[in-house]
């Protein structure tokens, strides 16, 4: 079977999650890697803006903020220190149980970071961890009749710096505390050194041949799907979606 | 379940590390608002906000049993009926 490959730089993030519903209401089998320019910050679906996010620190160091369509935790994406991926396929392509499918996409990228030397493996719903320590998270959904995942694979961290965007408790963020975080968070720096996102995005897009059993053809967004993306900005700028929670 | 009137507030952390908070008001017996946030996974999502809109204008007393069958149409992940339950009491007698 063959997937869209979509190889996106930099974009904002109502621009990148608009895309990534776009993307998801067309169904059409893809692969997406994309970035954060602004750094940003995307909270769950079901989390409250106000009691996850530091605002005002935020809005003055140009971080965006903006709710994601899947559940799970708030996410700090800084422009240089993340790769981002999406994944969409019609449902019935993926076992029906989420948890299942979670497995099969979770591994697929595990699959991917190990050719590039990572002792990469799933751990829990939707993590991947390297000798336990996380490097990787995803949220699913499924509209529509399909499925989106995204996730981050973090390649470098700065644990300081997400705490003080985001509202962590006065205890959480003491030294003590921002040290055993960094010690169960990881990144690709510090597992393997710098390396090129060309060589990172590789090595995923084998794991994920791999896994699924599935070839890749490189193309852009249709312009259907442009069009859709480009009305779903409008959602994922707005404060009555941002706040809605 | 013993309420006060006025919004008040629960919250758990389940089993895996997922956090559910629940904001209530409640008015004598009546639940007059109700909002559940955290970082969980609930599919279809929407339906969290269906069943919010179910439990407003309901007695306390009948959160339960609403939750519970919203929940034979919901798949939580790492979530379940009873955990929402629990943290809607706890919210109730905070």
């Amino acid at each position: 079977m063959k997937f869209r490959l979509i190889i996106h730089g930099y974009r904002n993030a109502y621009e990148n999650m608009a895309i990534d519903e776009a993307l998801l209401l067309s169904g059409k089998p893809t692969l997406r890697f994309y970035k954060w320019k602004p750094s940003a910050i995307s909270i769950g679906y079901f989390q409250s803006i106000k009691n996850e996010v530091n605002l005002e620190l935020c809005e003055r160091q140009g971080v965006d903020v903006v709710r994601r369509i899947t559940g799970g935790g708030a996410v700090y994406h800084d422009s240089e220190g993340e790769i981002t991926y999406s994944f969409v396929c019609p449902q019935h392509f993926m076992p029906e149980k989420i948890l299942e499918s979670y497995k099969i996409i979770c591994g697929a990228l595990a699959r991917g970071l190990k050719k590039i030397g990572l002792e990469a493996e799933q751990a829990g719903i939707n993590d991947i961890v390297v000798d336990g320590k996380k490097i990787s998270g995803s949220a699913q959904t499924r509209k529509y009749g399909n499925i989106l995942q995204h996730g981050t694979l973090l390649l470098q961290v700065n644990v300081r710096k997400m705490f003080s965007l985001l509202k962590v408790s006065k205890e959480k963020i003491s030294d003590k505390n921002i040290k055993s975080v960094e010690e169960r968070v990881t990144s690709i720096e510090k597992e393997i050194g710098k390396i090129s996102d060309e060589e990172i995005i590789k090595a995923l897009i084998e794991g994920f041949k791999e896994k699924l059993s599935i070839e890749f053809k490189e193309e852009g967004i249709g312009e259907e799907e442009t069009e859709i993306a480009r009305k779903l900005v409008k959602k994922y700028e707005s404060k009555e979606w941002n706040f809605k929670r | 379940m013993k309420a006060k009137n006025g919004i008040s507030k629960g919250e758990k952390k389940v089993k895996g590390g997922k956090l559910i908070k629940c904001e209530i008001e409640v008015e004598g017996r009546k639940i007059k608002e109700i909002k559940f946030t955290g970082d969980f996974f609930i599919h279809p999502e929407e339906m969290l906000e269906k069943l919010e809109e179910n439990l407003r204008g309901k007695n306390i007393e009948e959160a339960e049993e609403i939750i519970n069958s919203f929940f034979e149409n919901i798949e939580g992940i790492g979530v379940a009926a009873d955990d929402f339950i629990e943290v809607l009491k706890k919210a109730v007698i905070s």
